[in-house]
């Protein structure tokens, strides 16, 4: 089976993320790269699906010079070969910007499955994935947080809210869109590191691709969220402060 | 004294069939002996050669040889009785060889030492004290061995050790009875052949057993590795640490051979003793039996038949093993190295651990927290930012900046700072050390970890590092040194001990405290002051000069350019005025410090491992205990610490099997009576929070050395 997993390069998750001048980016100088946390999963579940039914992951990502580090992460964990799509202004592009070059890409290669993690952990538009599948014709699941591969296609486990899950069955070739948390990472090795660096690495040049860019979504402005915080103190004896927790989290938070 | 008038016989002429049956012997006996050792020795010289080993400076080397292996320090020091038998013993072989060379040359009949002659009678009559000494101490060894039969010797007896002790005992009887026979006497010869015979039997005896320790740990001892705990640099692209035979080096298969099986690693070993698998002495002898029977240049992996990798990972890197050993074994590199060789080729499988090293591929902390929650503390704690011109870069740490006990030490250490003068700053991004994955075997997450360390702190500029920390003091100031050059960096416990004399103290000199409460309490103002020539304490008698002002300030960031100049310690002009009231009370500029009341508070302190065992730092904390109330000793303490359960990133390893390491100590120091627990490391701190708790009210307190200091500063003072 040959897999394709598409994955992001997004600030680390600890990085202090400021606002640029023109408010329409943030600054990246300074800033610690890091692979989006769900297309760590969809690689991850590319390889053990590998592991179990032979094949090949290749992993593509776009964006500027630095994704090299991420894709050669990826490799470190295991993927055969990777694909680079070059492309300095990747902020310019939309979700369906990215996903046209995504596609163009990838089209050549006649995957059996595409992944890619839901959303992507800076912008979290979740649409990417699924624009991909579209533009590449396949039919796609999103959320999915396990894959299993079968005579007739495949078998997925996708979830739906309020702790809820589906199972559905789709055939091949197929673009799923994965789910944090289905897996368990593997880490990085040296071994890995070591061995990535005889690995493939395709470098193509945005503008090879042949792809307009004519975003159909403008970006107006980028800023921070702002903090809110509210406490409310419950009085009364443990018991009383427990109800009225209880309700609350009920009816006003939502979350029980 | 009656050996003094005796002189030693010899028999004085040999026949030819006598010299031909000697020859003939000597020569079976060195070949058995050289057919087993070459293999050995083939072994060892057929490992991998060890990276980066220097042979200078040597200095340290002979002094270690010297105390190690001439003196028999260590032996004697870790273990009294056995270790002095075991000298005796020693010594006795080396005041033999020269008797055993004119032994046999007399056999010859080319003897060079006349018994009656003043060198000859000295010589063998010193050589007769000493063989005095020695069956006396290996008549000892064999007692414990076969009837006391410690359980660090391992279940099964070793017949072989008792041959080997019979032996011995013949040969020095042999030598001692020859004093009180005639030369002609054919009981002498008879002697003269038994100590022969005796000699030559232990001679093939020893490459294949222990007693191999005889030839090769006096070169073990001396060709170390030079520090404790010292990790070797992975060399070249096919290097992982200690995956296969291939990988063993040449000082690894030396040590190997080396052990002498005294159980002296496993009876200090807090896995061993808490019920895991892990045994520092069958991890050796694992690779002795690898290299055995596979030999340095198999593939098959070392974790597996021979070893475990269970085994290998409940190491906690507390070094007691590597400091125990006598014969200059080095257990942390060879146990790091393993975790290495199955980390690095990912063949070490662990939920923990990969949740641990995804933690730290991902973000910045190992305790897997937002960086952000740091930069809450530090605004929260009005911890000032470094700039480069502060003297120290207080280093928070994962538990300084992320865990609450941990964060109370920081901040305690910080108002100690302030009231003290010194002028210090937190960094706005720190990463881990990477000490957990460093000692767990990942190295590509530590050298990513110790390389943005070491940029951030030379962006920053800073000359100087202060951290509650004992692992980030080791893992910066060593570990590091491969990627770069840290700055030097010391553990608070250093700090506080270097200005202890500026330092209030709750230790009440006299009696009168705590007597009715009649007095009223003297104001500050009619108090004696300290400062004066006759001064009765001892705490500010050494204070000159007052610098008021740099004192109300809180920190002084003025200093930063006298710093530069002195780099030392505070100058005197940095001193705090102390005023003690009659009743021992002490007073800093008009507050009352609070003290105890009658009798003095019993803390026991307990010494972390990377603190004590890794940096030898063993009087500066206990000198700031001291200030704070009676120091009293566990059982176990100095080098002889027992670990808290943490270390070697088996903190963020989950359930331990067996009983847990932090309880065992815990209920130790509980046992001493002492109404506070002091710790100079947050992890350790934090094992003990846990372990406590279970022994519920009746627990002691546990405080960090800071939190001791910090509790007897002024109340409403600095900070």
């Amino acid at each position: 089976m040959k897999i394709i997993v598409a994955i992001k390069q997004v600030p680390e998750r600890d990085a202090q993320v400021r606002i640029d001048a023109a408010g329409k980016w943030i600054e990246e100088a300074g800033l610690q790269w890091a692979l989006n946390e769900s297309d760590a999963y969809a690689l991850e579940e590319a390889l053990q699906l590998k592991e179990k039914h032979g094949g090949e992951v290749v992993v593509i990502s776009a964006g500027p010079e630095r994704v090299g580090s991420t894709i050669r992460e990826a490799l470190a964990k295991g993927a055969d070969r990777a694909i680079q799509v070059d492309c300095a202004d990747l902020g310019s592009h939309d979700a369906l910007g990215v996903a046209k070059l995504l596609a163009a890409a990838i089209k050549p290669e006649n995957p059996d499955l595409v992944l890619t993690g839901l959303q992507s952990d800076d912008l979290g538009l979740g649409q990417t994935g699924v624009i991909l599948a579209e533009l590449l014709g396949l039919p796609h699941a999103s959320l999915i947080l396990h894959v299993e591969k079968t005579e007739a296609g495949l078998t997925v486990k996708r979830e739906l809210e309020e702790g809820w899950f589906q199972t559905i069955e789709l055939p091949t070739p197929a673009v799923l869109t994965i789910q944090s948390g289905g897996n368990k990472l593997r880490y990085a090795t040296l071994m890995g590191i070591k061995k990535a660096k005889t690995k493939e690495v395709r470098i193509i040049a945005a503008s090879e691709l042949a792809v307009e860019n004519t975003p159909v979504v403008a970006l107006e402005r980028v800023a921070l969220p702002t903090k809110q915080k509210s406490t409310q103190m419950l009085p009364g004896t443990p018991k009383e402060a427990a109800a009225a927790l209880v309700e609350k989290l009920k009816f006003e938070a939502r979350v029980l | 004294m009656l050996l003094l008038n005796l002189t030693l016989a010899e028999p004085q002429h040999f026949s030819l069939v006598e010299k031909l049956i000697l020859i003939a012997l000597v020569a079976a006996s060195a070949a058995g002996f050289w057919l087993r050792f070459s293999t050995v020795l083939d072994k060892i010289l057929h490992s991998k050669k060890d990276a980066g080993f220097r042979l200078f400076p040597i200095g340290k080397r002979i002094w270690d040889f010297f105390w190690e292996v001439a003196c028999q320090a260590k032996v004697i020091r870790q273990r009294p009785l056995p270790g002095l038998a075991h000298a005796l013993v020693f010594w006795g072989f080396c005041a033999f060889v020269l008797v055993t060379l004119n032994h046999f040359a007399t056999g010859l009949g080319i003897g060079f030492l006349d018994p009656a002659g003043w060198f000859g009678r000295f010589y063998f009559d010193l050589a007769a004290v000493f063989a005095l000494a020695c069956a006396a101490g290996i008549l000892g060894l064999f007692v414990r061995r076969f009837l006391v039969r410690p359980k660090w010797l391992g279940e099964k007896l070793s017949y072989q050790s008792g041959v080997i002790a019979f032996l011995i005992f013949v040969l020095m009887v042999t030598y001692l009875a020859s004093f009180f026979v005639a030369d002609a006497d054919p009981v002498a010869r008879i002697l003269w052949w038994v100590h022969t015979l005796a000699l030559l039997s232990f001679l093939p005896i020893i490459p294949h057993t222990k007693h191999l320790h005889l030839v090769l740990s006096p070169a073990t001892v001396f060709l170390s590795r030079g520090g404790f705990s010292r990790i070797p640099p992975l060399m070249g692209d096919e290097d992982f640490g200690l995956v296969a035979g291939t990988d063993l080096t040449q000082l690894v298969s030396l040590q190997a051979y080396s052990c002498v099986e005294c159980g002296r690693c496993t009876e200090h070993c807090p896995a061993s003793n808490t019920g895991k698998l892990l045994n520092p002495k069958e991890i050796i002898l694992g690779l002795r039996s690898y290299l055995n029977d596979l030999g340095p240049t198999a593939t098959e992996p070392l974790l597996g038949k021979y070893n475990s990798q269970e085994a290998a990972f409940q190491c906690t890197t507390c070094g007691a093993c590597e400091f125990q050993c006598p014969v200059g074994i080095e257990h942390l590199p060879i146990l790091v190295g393993l975790r290495r060789g199955a980390v690095n080729t990912g063949a070490w499988e662990n939920d923990y651990g990969a949740k641990l090293f995804l933690t730290l591929e991902r973000g910045s902390n190992s305790l897997g927290l937002p960086a952000s929650d740091r930069d809450k503390f530090i605004e929260r704690a009005g911890l000032p930012i470094f700039n480069g011109t502060q003297e120290y870069c207080l280093w928070l740490g994962c538990m300084g900046g992320y865990d609450p006990k941990g964060r109370e030490i920081v901040a305690n250490l910080a108002r100690v700072m302030n009231y003290l003068g010194a002028s210090y700053g937190v960094l706005r991004k720190e990463k881990c050390t990477g000490d957990p994955v460093r000692r767990l075997g990942n190295d590509l997450l530590f050298q990513q970890l110790a390389e943005e360390n070491l940029k951030t702190l030379a962006e920053n500029k800073v000359k100087r590092i202060i951290t509650i920390c004992p692992h980030c003091v080791r893992t910066i100031q060593e570990d590091w040194k491969e990627y770069g050059t840290p700055p030097p960096v010391e553990h608070h416990s250093e700090f506080l001990a270097r200005f202890a004399d500026n330092l209030p103290s709750r230790v009440v000199g006299n009696s009168s405290e705590g007597g009715g409460g009649g007095n009223p309490r003297v104001k500050p103002a009619e108090a004696e002051v300290a400062l004066a020539p006759e001064a009765t304490s001892s705490i500010a008698a050494n204070a000159p000069a007052l610098n008021l002002a740099s004192i109300a300030s809180g920190h002084d960031f003025s200093r930063a350019d006298k710093a530069t100049n002195t780099s030392g310690p505070l100058g005197p002009a940095d001193r705090v005025p102390q005023v003690r009231g009659p009743h021992g009370q002490v007073f800093v500029r008009g507050v009352e410090v609070p003290l105890l009341g009658p009798g003095r508070e019993k803390i026991v302190f307990h010494d972390p491992c990377y603190l004590g065992r890794y940096r030898d730092v063993y009087d500066e904390p206990r000198r700031v205990v001291a200030l704070a109330g009676e120091l009293v000793e566990a059982p176990r303490n100095h080098e002889r610490s027992f670990c808290c359960g943490a270390g070697g990133g088996l903190a963020f390893l989950g359930e331990e099997t067996g009983e847990r390491v932090s309880y065992v100590r815990a209920a130790e120091l509980v046992a001493t009576g002492a109404k506070t627990v002091a710790t100079a490391c947050p992890f350790c701190n934090s094992m003990f929070r846990d372990a406590l708790a279970e022994s519920g009210d009746a627990a002691p307190q546990l405080l960090d050395i800071a939190q001791l200091i910090a509790r007897g500063l002024p109340k409403n003072g600095t900070s």
